[in-house]
């Protein structure tokens, strides 16, 4: 066990730092000037070879690229171009509303998809099952940004109940909860609809199996026998599906941020943009990527957890 | 205490089970033995309530003088385990692999009886014992695939034996298993049912293993009790040509000269036919070595046996 | 062969919809989709203006025509790219087989760290933002899943009997992969470049969104629901039409996928 985790954290580590370099040879080998992007075309030669100077940008690349990810092994990212200040403090700033944001809606995702997918496995080839099945269909071609826009019409344009955008900061609990519910709502619809279809067929593939007729043969309830011996023998699937729509649920904030205004790092990473900061673009998405890799790798630890028979082997 | 009257199973794609009549006493130790196909299983899950969804249960089936052909699936469920219990074929399946054995021995006792864990995992143990599991206590905390086969089916019978049934049923509770582990299994589910005084519906292909475990026999074919008697007799001295076929199918080891090919298992040519294609009569014909033209069309009539009863125009009056 | 399945005629519909507007709008729309006529915002449908006319007084009809050709076109570059680079990779992997494929593999692996926003925002950041690089970053991720379904597939059929007998006759592994390997991997490679192609349409408008694909005056589904979101205390149907265009579309693909796949593998009809 101890050694399949160490395995895992290494090729976890590796594939993080394989990752920066990609990153980092993106934004900084291919062709272009960023000095040129950041001063237009107007700018003298002289002004841009001066802030290539200061950004760094006349030393050699793998020179700048060690001292990038030895910064930020450190938590230092450099200086942002546009906001003048460290990009770590701006991020710090940012991450709790956006961690807040993914972790709702993979809750909301996981609450909604489970007893969706269970329901349609229990009544399987019943007019619930189909219902589901519709539904999902449609829900999986609905664009997240777009649900988002019609919930803003419904409950914000036309009922008025919740703010059709914007946080008013952490300082007031309530108000910044109301306005996260309608972007959670936006975030976790969509990505249920494709784990409610996953979970649906993970539990009919487990239903087959002889043990559920030994459970049935001791006289337990259906919903027991459901969640208790279903469920658990189902996860395996599920738990694939979930490390991965961590990932989409992560680059949706990224939208969803900015369909409600939501000052978190999907935001930042746009003003970025606008602005032409490419350090603080690089670090954000260094961040996010970093994130995506380690769901898989903790999806990866989950497996072991569910399974004894993997437990044994992995040791 | 357990009545089946003409008790018919229709699946859609046929008949699975035709007008069988089962009678179990308490302590009675029965054998339903036939070739797969032949319905042993589908009797077994009749006598549980757990006929697929799309079967239509008719003539009766009576539990302790409660009728329960119609009964719901609530009505059953408060039965199984409690009053009738099952063990399957496949122990290792048969088992959910993410939990302790002790666990799953304990869910019954703590969902249905109530039980708090220090009190299930008491029953637990004790159970473990009287199915003869080595150092009880560590089989408890292990999982299924750590257990060998013929500890994973002890497993399974201290699971069916939980909340003290009246009735078991062992469907193939061998099949699974090598054959010095077999009679094993086969020598504990007759201790258990007299200690116990608990019936035991023993349904198999093993001739040998129903002999061993019980007193009374049913052979099925297609969905039809052909032959029914006391063990012995019916096996010494079978009647039905199909009993006969099955007898003959029996692998014996000993009269085998060294080196001689091992004897084919099937002496009765072919395998029991899809539900949909059975003979509208004698499910047997198409198969049977002393088939007559009638056979086909015309159902047999159960006729009294020296020991029992068997359904077959050879036995029929003024027949040759 | 009996009928073909039900999701895959109503998805074929659906996607010949789109693909008929795309198509269409390359020689007519009933207005130049660009063309302003201020006086004329706002316009409630009627015979001229089929769904109205926007905030500038442009038909809308027309910007969803012009649109579907641009979605489906990013779609058809990004597969069409992506998939067959990744195809290629899949099928070198699986013929060359050892170290070379497990490199492969661990280089795709690597890809999908990268969902299509973040790269698309990479690219975007690097290069500014056009559709082009939309398609661009839409086709990168679609190399690593098309990687893995070409090589599941083709591995599948190396080891069945005639390729087996083709290497024993001393065929090179090239000839070998175009004569029997492409043939039988093909029919996975269908099923799921039609189901990215659904997804590449969701991408696309979810970049155009945030202006991250189609640039003005270019209209695409994603750009205008981002201008729509503006108005919507104004005029909400407007955010209604570019919405039901990317579903309908998405649908489609996806439907169509869905029974293709039906097709492809009869087995997994009963269940799923």
């Amino acid at each position: 066990m101890l050694l399949f985790l160490l395995r895992r954290t290494v090729g976890f580590l590796a594939t993080l730092l394989a990752i920066s370099v990609i990153v980092f040879a993106v934004m900084n080998l291919l062709p272009g000037d960023p000095a040129l992007t950041v001063l237009g075309i107007d700018s003298t030669e002289d002004a841009r070879a001066a802030l290539r100077a200061q950004m760094g940008l006349d030393r050699p690349a793998a020179e700048r690229f060690l001292a990038w990810i030895g910064g930020a092994l450190v938590g230092d990212f450099g200086t942002s171009w546009s906001f003048g200040v460290p990009v770590a403090g701006l991020i710090a700033e940012r991450l709790p509303l956006t961690l807040s944001l993914a972790a709702s809606g993979m809750v909301v995702t996981l609450v909604v998809a489970l007893a969706l997918g269970m329901a349609a496995a229990a009544n399987h080839r019943r007019p619930g099952d189909w219902a589901m099945m519709l539904l999902s269909q449609l829900g999986i071609a609905v664009p997240a940004f777009w649900l988002a826009i019609l919930l803003v019409l419904l409950f914000a344009v036309t009922l008025r109940w919740l703010p059709p955008g914007g946080f008013p900061g952490w300082g007031e609990p309530a108000a910044a909860a109301s306005s996260l519910i309608l972007p959670t709502i936006s975030l976790a619809l969509v990505q249920s609809a494709v784990l409610a279809r996953v979970t649906r067929s993970a539990a009919l593939e487990a239903m087959r199996l002889d043990f559920v007729r030994t459970a049935r043969a001791t006289g337990l309830s259906p919903a027991r026998i459901l969640w208790r011996h279903v469920l658990p023998n189902a996860l395996a699937p599920i738990v694939t599906i979930v490390g991965m729509q961590f990932a989409g649920v992560v680059t949706g904030a990224i939208v969803i941020e900015n369909v409600f205004y939501l000052p978190g790092l999907g935001r930042l990473i746009f003003q970025s943009i606008a602005n032409r900061d490419l350090i603080t673009v690089q670090a954000l998405v260094l961040m996010f990527a970093a994130i995506v890799v380690a769901a898989n790798f903790l999806v990866d630890v989950a497996y072991v957890l569910i399974d004894p028979r993997l437990k044994a082997r992995a040791t | 205490m357990l009545q089946a009257t003409s008790l018919s199973v229709r699946l859609p794609a046929g008949e699975a089970l035709r007008g069988v009549d089962l009678s179990l006493a308490p302590g009675e130790r029965v054998g339903v033995v036939g070739e797969s196909g032949s319905g042993k299983s589908m009797l077994g899950l009749a006598l549980m309530g757990m006929t697929p969804a799309s079967a239509r249960l008719s003539g009766r089936l009576t539990l302790d003088g409660r009728d329960m052909t119609r009964a719901r699936e609530r009505d059953w469920r408060a039965l199984r385990a409690r009053r009738i219990a099952m063990i399957f074929q496949e122990p290792m399946a048969a088992l959910n692999p993410l939990r302790r054995v002790g666990t799953t021995v304990m869910e019954p006792l703590r969902v249905r009886l109530g039980l708090t864990r220090a009190e299930a995992g008491a029953r637990a143990l004790a159970l473990f014992n009287e199915v003869g599991l080595p150092d009880p206590a560590d089989r408890l905390r292990q999982y299924p695939h750590e257990l060998s086969g013929g500890q994973r089916q002890r497993a399974l019978i201290a699971l069916a034996l939980a909340c003290d049934p009246a009735i078991l049923v062992a469907d193939e509770p061998t099949t699974a298993l090598d054959a010095e582990v077999a009679a094993r299994i086969v020598d504990l589910l007759v201790r258990l049912s007299r200690d116990r005084g608990m019936a035991l519906v023993f349904i198999s292909h093993d001739l040998a293993a129903v002999a061993r475990a019980t007193e009374r026999l049913v052979v099925l074919y297609g969905g039809d009790v052909v032959e029914r008697g006391e063990v012995g007799a019916v096996l010494a001295d079978p009647r039905h040509p199909y009993t006969r076929g099955l007898i003959a199918a029996r692998p014996r080891p000993a009269p085998r000269a060294p080196g001689a090919p091992r004897p084919r298992l099937a002496a009765i040519p072919g395998s029991v036919p899809p539900l949909a294609d059975l003979p509208a009569g004698c499910r047997f014909a198409g198969r049977c070595p002393v088939e007559r033209p009638e056979c086909a069309a015309r159902r047999p009539a159960p006729r009294p046996t020296p020991h029992g009863l068997a359904a077959c125009h050879l036995l029929e009056e003024g027949a040759p | 062969m009996s009928r073909p399945p039900a999701n895959l005629l109503l998805g074929g519909a659906l996607v010949a919809l789109a693909a008929l507007a795309a198509l269409v709008s390359l020689v007519w729309t009933p207005f130049p989709h660009a063309a302003l006529d201020v006086a004329n915002k706002f316009a409630p449908p009627s015979a001229e203006h089929w769904l109205g006319t926007d905030q500038l007084g442009r038909d809308l009809v027309s910007q969803l025509m012009v649109g579907a050709a641009n979605s489906l076109a990013v779609a058809l570059a990004a597969v069409a790219l992506g998939g067959g680079l990744g195809t290629a990779l899949g099928l070198a992997a699986s013929a060359m087989g050892g170290w070379v494929e497990d490199l492969a593999m661990r280089i795709c692996d690597l890809g999908f760290a990268f969902p299509a926003l973040l790269f698309a925002i990479m690219l975007a950041a690097a290069f500014g933002p056009s559709l082009a690089n939309a398609a661009l970053a839409i086709a990168f991720i679609n190399v690593p899943v098309f990687a893995r379904v070409a090589r599941g597939a083709a591995n599948q059929v190396w080891v069945r009997e005639f390729v087996l007998a083709g290497r024993a006759a001393g065929r090179s592994r090239l000839a070998l992969t175009l004569d029997h390997i492409v043939p039988n991997v093909a029919a996975a490679v269908i099923v799921q470049a039609t189901i990215e192609f659904a997804v590449a349409i969701l991408a696309e408008a979810a970049l155009s969104y945030l202006g991250l694909g189609a640039q003005p005056p270019s209209p695409s589904w994603g750009r205008m629901l981002a201008e729509a979101q503006t108005l919507l205390w104004i005029e909400p149907m407007l955010a209604i039409w570019p919405g039901l265009a990317i579903v309908v579309t998405v649908l489609g693909f996806g439907l169509m996928g869905d029974g293709l796949r039906d097709l492809a593998d009869p087995r997994l009809v009963r269940e799923r």
